[in-house]
């Protein structure tokens, strides 16, 4: 992997999922990569590599981009949440939980873009209503449940959000 | 997969950006489209010139009724950008639905002019808008309108020493816009932006996605607009995503939908 004669590397510090990683990569390293050969996060998938299904999906300071096409340089001193940082190990994030509740995985490979996707949408100002995360999903495929379940396993976070922080 | 191995250098300032720039040094943002032909192999630059650290490509601001937008701004903040939402809130819902959100959240709009995708829906409301570009090469500055920039299918019309500064639309009291596209797959089959500022008696159609590159006419009022006479005059390149004449039904129907769309904008 190392090319002796390659193009300089570059210093980058990113805050992953909490827990600070100090690394020299190479300008052409792809955040993905980065995520799964490096580090060993595998919880992030990789798919279609044009930014078309999604499966890839990490929030870089909270903004859902696609990792197989975001350059690990980019990420120097931000912060990356992957799928491995929604639960803490113990309690699963409402979302997984409201997949899981909701049916709305089976084979699973898109699920963790899904999920962060979704994140993304309900970390932001509004509360997101039906319309809202239909339209916000629309860049992530999945090839199982014919989408309804997730929407609906999304739907019934937001509704829980909008209960408790809003009503 | 993995890219072919580049250089990425990271100028702070335009004329530095200006003196790392050659044929094989090439100007990087967003990533979303030149990664992805530097992936399938269309492209293999020797280094990447980073313009995301540079201040002067960057920013929203209104400068004599011309609405100026850093080449750097991505298309997520300029969804929700309050100026380009209060001004020009036609500009605004087009950003807001480009790609997905993840194209939005890293891809910019001198990105998109620059790689001048057919399908775009930016360049097809720019033209509309009568909107021009800034560029910066090593003999200075000079403006170009979208429709003498974006001249051909993934071909804008710059030097490779030349950078995209800024976009700038013309902002016009009272104007009422809509754009509608129909679209099933990753791209648009078609875009149709509808423009009018009544009390100046102007009026623009733009058509874009469903030719090499979208195109914009002038009239005199909104009657003028026949759809079905719109869809004679586009060149529709036939794809995955309609033949000739297909391209040229949907065009139609989509010039009489945003003219619909159009009468319910209020100024």
């Amino acid at each position: 992997m190392t090319e002796p004669s390659g193009p300089p590397r570059v210093p980058v510090t990113v805050d992953i999922n909490g827990v600070s990683v100090s690394r020299q990569v190479e300008p052409r390293s792809l955040l993905v990569d980065f995520l799964r050969e490096d580090l060993g996060l595998t919880g992030t998938k990789v798919s279609c590599e044009l930014q078309v299904c999604g499966v890839c999906t990490v929030l870089v300071d909270g903004r859902p981009v696609s990792s197989c096409t975001f350059l690990t340089a980019d990420a120097d001193g931000a912060a990356v949440t992957t799928v491995e940082g929604l639960s803490d190990g113990q309690t699963l994030h409402p979302l997984q939980e409201s997949f899981v509740d909701n049916f709305a995985l089976q084979c699973g490979f898109c699920t963790p873009g899904f999920l962060m996707m979704s994140k993304a949408l309900l970390d932001g100002d509004e509360v997101p209503d039906r319309a809202a995360i239909v339209e916000h999903l629309e860049g992530n495929i999945c090839r199982c449940t014919g989408y309804e379940p997730i929407v609906e396993a999304v739907e019934h976070v937001a509704e829980q959000l909008r209960g408790g922080t809003h009503g | 997969m993995t890219l072919p191995p580049f250089a990425l250098r990271r100028p702070v300032t335009l004329d530095e950006a200006l003196r790392e720039l050659t044929e094989d040094s090439v100007p990087y943002c967003g990533g979303t489209e030149l990664l992805l032909a530097m992936r399938a192999g269309l492209h293999r630059p020797d280094a990447l010139v980073d313009l995301k650290r540079i201040p002067e490509l960057s920013g929203v601001r209104v400068e004599d009724g011309v609405l100026v937008i850093g080449a750097t701004e991505r298309h997520a903040d300029l969804a929700t950008h309050p100026v380009i939402q209060e001004r020009l809130p036609v500009f605004a819902r087009m950003e807001r639905h480009i790609g997905n959100a993840r194209v939005r959240s890293q891809g910019s709009i001198g990105g998109n002019l620059c790689f001048a995708e057919p399908k775009s829906d930016v360049a097809t409301v720019l033209m509309a808008l009568g909107a021009s570009v800034t560029l910066a090469g090593p003999e200075g500055r000079r403006t170009a309108s979208v429709e003498e920039f974006v001249v051909g299918p993934y071909y804008a019309e710059k030097e490779p020493d030349e950078l995209l500064v800024d976009v700038r639309i013309p902002l016009r009291d009272g104007l009422r816009g809509a754009y509608v596209k129909f679209q099933t797959m990753e791209r648009p089959t078609v875009g149709v932006a509808v423009l009018a500022d009544d009390a100046a008696g102007w009026y623009r159609l733009g058509v874009g996605a469903v030719g090499e590159v979208p195109l914009a006419w002038s009239f005199g009022s909104l009657g003028e607009i026949d759809p079905d006479e719109v869809a004679a005059w586009i060149d529709p390149t036939p794809d995955l995503s309609g033949s000739e004449e297909y391209k040229r039904h949907v065009t139609a129907v989509y010039v009489r939908r945003a003219l619909a769309k159009l009468e319910q904008v209020s100024a």
